[in-house]
């Protein structure tokens, strides 16, 4: 089964609200033995494509780093992230880029909204995820957000998941 | 609170006989200060501007800020590098506005004036009204920075044209350069893509958190949770546990002159070149030892171990920060305000590795020392929490007395790994340059 453009929308959806309410072992079960997160840095010359095995990301992530980053970040020892930030994760502009054999290319916008403290910032760009159904349940092969930023200079860092 | 007064008083009060050392809070949240600052530091020392290997080609350049100044940084069409404010000389727009590039010339966007890449004047757009001859002095060329000297490759700024020699200023760190640059046969070179965030702190925050042994365990239990968890069950676990305890007697902390200090420590993860740990893989292990073998063949046994074992955390004063760990970090730390910096950071790696030991040390980098990773984060918490604290209360003084008194000079201490030593050098250099003790200038 390949999935509707409303089907893929529901399934992002769903991860956006996990990462909102903190249920971030929730948000790794969502990413199989073989999935990568990524972000690529924001002077990074073609995002789309480049590779970080030879070039600085902010994040690159195989899967025992995205459990490793969900449970640290559950931690209060986790300082960057303690008190927690509110987040607010809008996506939108959803598409199917492509579906074959059980496996689903899509592309969306979003902007994830962060109040830390009594600051306020925005991560905004594009995220391409790779879904696949995986034992009756559909899981994220990979996900590689793209941000409209050139530096982190508004924002400081990156201590949420976008 | 007191406000700095630097002819009468010192904001670094160090006490040999109660074995205190202490630094008034000002120096981190005055305006005041920050001002004098730009003048007497930022304006004297040596700031790092970039490294030879971003300029490959001529023609190829980088616009940076260094000490408040928007530079360019570019190889000039016969192959020199150069420094130029970034600035047109008619009627100072700035003519560079990208970071980054290929050019053989610049024009100014307001008049269109065009400037080679060796910085000479080369049209006015309209020349007609100007007496001929004008720039015969050359002085509507570019401005070039006053002094541009490099260490092997390290390229570094002067805004003083009087300043003592690039050579002469980095004293001993000289040495812990060479060790970066001696791991290779070949050359380092600053990798792909780069990290640029900010901290709402001063920049000695992290002057000082870059090399602070001590704050280790307590910042970074969660990151050595992960460790953990990644080498549960495996021979590396042990090897974990074992570098954990002896972290605060194993290595050392060294002043090197001039403000610039060291902490060479040992922290259970593997360094690409040249100490294979079972974090880096079954499948590098003969490619790092043997990186190793050739490390011992060149300089000998005990220059070789300290090459490959240690992970080092270098400040070159005021605010260049080069982490040569788990993966090798060049950092700078571009202070906005008293209070608000810029941070930019390269990846460093030799040119010949392997793309097996590339993605390793890239890894390495991305898990810890970034803006996302497991490490940096939480320390730029710890400061932003700092300044903010300091900023309020009317507590006057920080203590940096840790290890304090071991030598009579401390621009030349040494102790272990979690002492303040380093950070007592560094704020020795500081007191020293805002006194006008030290001017660093030729006699």
């Amino acid at each position: 089964m390949t999935l509707t453009r409303a089907q893929a929308e529901d399934f992002l959806f769903h991860e956006a609200e996990l990462l909102d309410d903190w249920l971030l072992e929730e948000w790794a079960d969502l990413y199989t033995d073989k999935s990568v997160y990524e972000v690529a840095s924001p002077s990074c010359e073609d995002p789309v494509n480049a590779d970080p095995d030879n070039t600085l990301f902010l994040i690159s992530d195989r899967i025992d780093r995205i459990r490793g980053r969900a449970k640290r970040l559950l931690k209060p020892t986790a300082h960057a992230e303690f008190p927690r930030s509110k987040t607010r994760h809008m996506v939108s502009n959803v598409r199917v880029v492509s579906s074959d054999d059980g496996t689903t290319r899509t592309r969306a916008n979003f902007a994830v909204f962060r109040t830390k403290e009594d600051t306020s910032t925005v991560y905004m760009g594009e995220m391409h995820h790779t879904i696949v159904e995986d034992g009756g349940a559909l899981r994220i092969l990979s996900k590689r957000c793209i941000l409209d930023l050139n530096s982190l200079y508004n924002q400081g860092r990156l201590t949420i998941i976008l | 609170m007191a406000l700095y007064d630097p002819v009468n008083s010192s904001l670094v009060d160090a006490n040999p006989e109660k074995g205190t050392f202490r630094v008034h809070r000002d120096a981190y949240r005055s305006d005041e200060v920050f001002k004098q600052e730009k003048e007497l530091i930022f304006s004297k020392c040596w700031l790092y501007l970039g490294h030879e290997s971003e300029l490959e080609k001529k023609g190829d350049f980088r616009s940076r800020r260094v000490g408040g100044r928007d530079l360019i940084f570019i190889k000039d069409k016969k192959g020199v590098d150069r420094a130029f404010y970034n600035t047109c000389t008619h009627r100072a727009a700035k003519i560079c506005r990208v970071a980054k590039g290929n050019a053989r010339t610049f024009t100014c966007p307001y008049h269109g004036w065009v400037f080679s890449s060796e910085g000479e004047l080369k049209s006015q757009n309209a020349s007609t009204g100007y007496v001929e001859g004008i720039n015969d002095d050359g002085h509507l060329d570019l401005r070039p920075v006053e002094r541009l000297e490099d260490y092997r490759g390290f390229y570094f700024v002067n805004f003083n044209p009087n300043a003592i020699s690039l050579h002469d200023y980095l004293a001993d760190a000289r040495s812990a350069i060479d060790a970066l640059c001696d791991q290779t046969e070949g050359r380092q070179i600053i990798l792909s893509g780069d990290h640029s965030y900010t901290i709402r702190a001063n920049y000695k925050l992290l002057c000082e958190n870059s090399y602070d042994g001590y704050h280790l365990f307590p910042v970074h239990a969660s990151y050595f949770d992960y460790l953990k968890d990644q080498m549960a069950g495996t021979e590396g676990e042990k090897l974990i546990e074992q570098a954990l305890k002896s972290y605060n007697t194993a290595g050392q902390a060294r002043a090197l002159g001039n403000g610039h200090a060291i902490l060479d420590s040992f922290v259970p993860t593997g360094r690409p070149v040249a100490q294979w740990l079972p974090s880096l893989g079954l499948d590098t292990k003969d490619e790092v030892e043997a990186k190793y073998a050739s490390l011992v063949e060149r300089y000998g046994q005990d220059r070789a171990d300290y090459i490959a074992n240690t992970q080092k955390n270098l400040v070159i004063f005021p605010n260049l920060v080069i982490n040569d760990i788990l993966s090798c970090t060049v950092r700078t730390i571009e202070p906005e305000s008293e209070n608000f910096i810029r941070v930019h950071a390269w990846a460093m790696g030799p040119e010949d590795e392997s793309e097996k030991l590339r993605a390793i040390r890239l890894d390495n980098f991305v898990s810890f020392l970034g803006p996302a990773g497991f490490g940096s984060p939480d320390d730029i918490e710890m400061l932003e929490i700092c300044q903010d604290a300091a900023g309020h209360t009317p507590l006057e003084w920080s203590e940096i007395s840790k290890g304090f008194g071991k030598a009579d000079d401390p621009l030349v201490a040494e102790g272990p790994p979690d002492d303040e030593i380093q950070m007592q050098a560094y704020w020795t250099m500081w007191d020293r340059v805002m006194r006008g003790i030290e001017t660093l200038e030729e006699k």
